[in-house]
């Protein structure tokens, strides 16, 4: 305790008070109005580099949103493709089936080898689908047709996978191997797909004893054995579509628990500083009414004249 | 020695004279309540020497010491110099702290965190910028977005750089004008020497040169906010002064010792601007500590961009993009549709270069807070100190208006024994010894 009080100490102090009342005020009221309580990293530095983090990882989980967005447009441009082959290939068995019973003459079942080339030809479509402009079935070709159109068969591609980052660290292969079910082709004898169709189309052309037999039997079987492949790949192609549908699921609900992390540590709550405020603008006009009221009396008052 | 007749008038005018000049200090001081430095007076009164009254005499009976009034020995200002000196030491700590918050304050404004506008914001959209462009690795769009990205980023990362050197440089100009020739260390420094030369001479004369004291104190005062100030006063009156860690002081007598070295020992405002700037400073710290993060950046990178280096310059001022977008590599084996460079690029989001930024923030914001909060106890403590000096020295008026009354009381008091030892001379003149009549 001081000995004696001067005007001055009381003019001082209360003048310190009423700034630091202001300083209170004026805190609290652009904690309310930014509706974040931390403004600058001084205010909580810790919760600065936080802040940074969580808002980073946020940003990553909306890159992963759209990567995982895309792989699904992809897996599903290419399961839209296999389906459109498979009912392809389903005709073609029909076709084979009506050729092999015997009844039709040799022009019959030329036409019906025009009408395999044909669909041949559709198989190659369907395998040049694109999506976003890129062919899914090129590998990492995919600026290139995996197939030109007309009797040449060569796979255009490479047997590279696509990637799509559907997590930190975690990347999943939306491309689908349809080369490997598709093959090389007629001149190429691998027995996929197409060299089982071009073998089909020149079997029904040449028409002969041999021939029709050749279809009953090993093309009959040749053409199931790749429709299973397909049918596989295609099953394989749809699993991948349900993990990104999870991964967007898995990375909805981190963005969740993120967003609310980042809401604790940056926000202010509102409800607390509202009250804080009135108590501080309570306060502060306290401060400058003793402002306005302090030393105007002094003995001086009391004397006489 | 018999009694004097007059003196009683002699007592009573010099108790009127007395009476007279306390009631002009306590003028003075009422004028000066709101003078900065002023340091409150007041009058000291002695007893004059008595008058020795010899026993046995016909007319004084026993004898004694007849006292003859009073006298103003000396004007003295009440100060207290050890309050002095701990307020001096608190305000250089005060300056110090609060220069430092002050440029610590700028540095953190230029880092702009956490906002849309902050590096954390422009790296983060980088790295989405790899992720979209693994999406889409033939897209034309995606390629120039990375670029733009990149561009954007080491742009931030030049201008944080400036930024921070362009404090470091204002800290350096503002050390250079305030302790500089002709700066305002000097100025002080050599109206305290001028005021040592005058006080010296009042002192010799006998009478304490109060309002020359009090402006050497509040010069003092204000030098402390520099740098660490301690005053050694000296038998003849002078103060010699020493300042912050100066070789020689930087008064001495009527001298003045100056342009001299500091460092940032030195306290104050010029010791934390030498500290703040200085090799291994706070500013060079996070200038090194941005460097990092560059070169981090860029190694990551350009470890993954295999084909040519994406980044050039491994330092925050120097780092830019070296690539076209036609030369963004999106793949390894460059293959249009491979992705796995771009992949692994956009994983490296929240790695060593996110984290060594957040550190980076993190610490300028401890730095900051540190010394704000530094800034603010020591402004209490020095409010404190000031108050005591004020409870010291300070003018109060209702004492002022106490000593007035007082004075004016024992003015009139003194004034009527006048009156009274008057009446009783006129008996003595008019009414005794009438003779002739």
């Amino acid at each position: 305790m001081l000995g004696r009080i001067t005007p001055s100490m009381i003019s001082s102090s209360t003048l310190n008070d009423i700034n630091s009342a202001l300083s209170s005020l004026e805190r609290s009221s652009s904690e309310l109005s930014s509706g974040k309580k931390i403004l600058e990293p001084s205010d909580d530095p810790y919760g600065t580099s936080r802040v940074i983090n969580l808002q980073s990882q946020l940003d990553g989980l909306s890159s992963y949103t759209s990567s995982v967005q895309d792989g699904i447009g992809w897996t599903q441009a290419s399961t839209g493709a296999m389906a459109n082959i498979g009912e392809i290939t389903q005709r073609v068995r029909e076709l084979l089936l009506q050729a092999a019973n015997g009844t039709l003459n040799a022009g019959d079942l030329q036409s019906i080898g025009v009408e395999v080339t044909q669909l041949t030809e559709a198989v190659k479509q369907d395998a040049n689908t694109q999506y976003a402009g890129q062919f899914v079935f090129s590998g990492t070709q995919t600026t290139s047709a995996p197939y030109k159109a007309g009797p040449e068969d060569e796979f255009q591609g490479n047997g590279e996978s696509v990637l799509r980052a559907i997590g930190p660290g975690a990347t999943l292969e939306v491309s689908s191997n349809l080369a490997g079910v598709l093959g090389n082709g007629g001149g190429s004898g691998d027995g996929k797909l197409l060299d089982v169709l071009r073998t089909i189309a020149q079997h029904l052309t040449e028409g002969t004893p041999a021939a029709r037999k050749e279809l009953a039997s090993t093309d009959l079987k040749n053409l199931d054995t790749n429709m299973e492949s397909l049918i596989s790949l295609e099953a394989t192609t749809g699993s991948a579509t349900a993990q990104l549908r999870s991964a967007q699921t898995r990375i909805e609900t981190l963005e969740g628990a993120l967003t609310k992390a980042l809401s604790n540590t940056r926000d202010a709550d509102i409800a607390q500083v509202s009250i804080a405020y009135s108590n501080e603008q309570a306060a502060y006009t306290a401060a400058l009414k003793a402002g306005a009221n302090i030393v105007q009396e002094s003995l001086l008052n009391f004397l006489r004249e | 020695m018999p009694i004097p007749t007059l003196q009683g008038l002699q007592t009573a005018l010099s108790g009127l004279l007395a009476e007279q000049q306390a009631m002009d200090v306590t003028a003075n001081n009422i004028a000066n309540a709101n003078t900065e430095g002023y340091s409150r007076e007041t009058a000291v009164l002695q007893t004059s020497p008595p008058i020795e009254i010899p026993a046995m005499s016909a007319t004084t009976g026993e004898g004694g010491r007849l006292g003859t009034g009073v006298n103003v020995q000396t004007i003295t200002r009440i100060r207290n110099i050890y309050l002095d000196s701990q307020y001096r030491t608190q305000n250089s700590a005060l300056s110090s702290a609060s220069t430092q918050a002050e440029e610590l304050l700028q540095t953190q404004s230029a880092f702009n965190e956490p906002s849309a506008a902050g590096l954390a914001n422009q790296l983060s959209a980088f790295w989405s910028a790899w992720n979209s462009l693994a999406n889409a690795p033939t897209s034309e769009a995606a390629r120039e977005g990375v670029v733009a990205a990149g561009e954007q980023l080491a742009r931030s990362m030049n201008t944080l750089s400036a930024q921070i050197e362009t404090i470091s440089a204002q800290a350096t100009q503002q050390y250079e004008a305030r302790a500089g020739v002709g700066g305002e260390v000097e100025g002080i420094a050599r109206q305290i020497a001028q005021l040592n030369g005058q006080i010296k001479l009042a002192e010799q004369s006998g009478q304490p040169p109060n309002e020359m004291l009090d402006r050497r104190d509040l010069l003092l005062d204000k030098l402390s906010a520099f740098a660490n100030v301690t005053v050694s006063q000296q038998p003849d009156g002078t103060d010699t002064v020493t300042f912050g860690d100066a070789a020689k002081p930087l008064v001495e007598g009527t001298a003045v010792n100056w342009p001299q070295t500091l460092t940032a020992a030195a306290g104050g405002q010029l010791g934390a601007l030498l500290s703040l700037t200085g090799p291994g400073g706070k500013l060079a710290g996070y200038r090194e500590g941005l460097d990092e993060v560059a070169a981090s950046l860029a190694k990551g990178v350009n470890a993954l961009h295999t084909t040519t280096p994406f980044f050039a310059g491994e330092t925050a001022a120097t780092i830019k993009v070296a690539v076209t977008a036609a030369e963004v590599q999106t793949s390894s084996t460059g293959t249009p549709g491979g992705n796995d460079v771009a992949l692994a690029i956009a994983e490296l989001r929240g790695g060593a270069t996110d984290q060594s930024y957040a550190a980076l923030v993190e610490r300028v914001g401890s730095d900051v807070k540190g010394a704000e909060e530094e800034t603010t106890n020591l402004k209490t403590t020095l409010t404190a100190i000031g108050n005591q000096r004020q409870s010291v020295s300070g003018v109060s008026l209702d004492e002022e208006m106490t000593n007035m009354i007082a004075f004016q009381r024992g003015y009139q008091a003194s004034a009527r024994t006048m009156s009274a030892l008057d009446s009783m001379l006129e008996t003595l003149i008019e009414h005794t010894g009438v003779v002739g009549l």
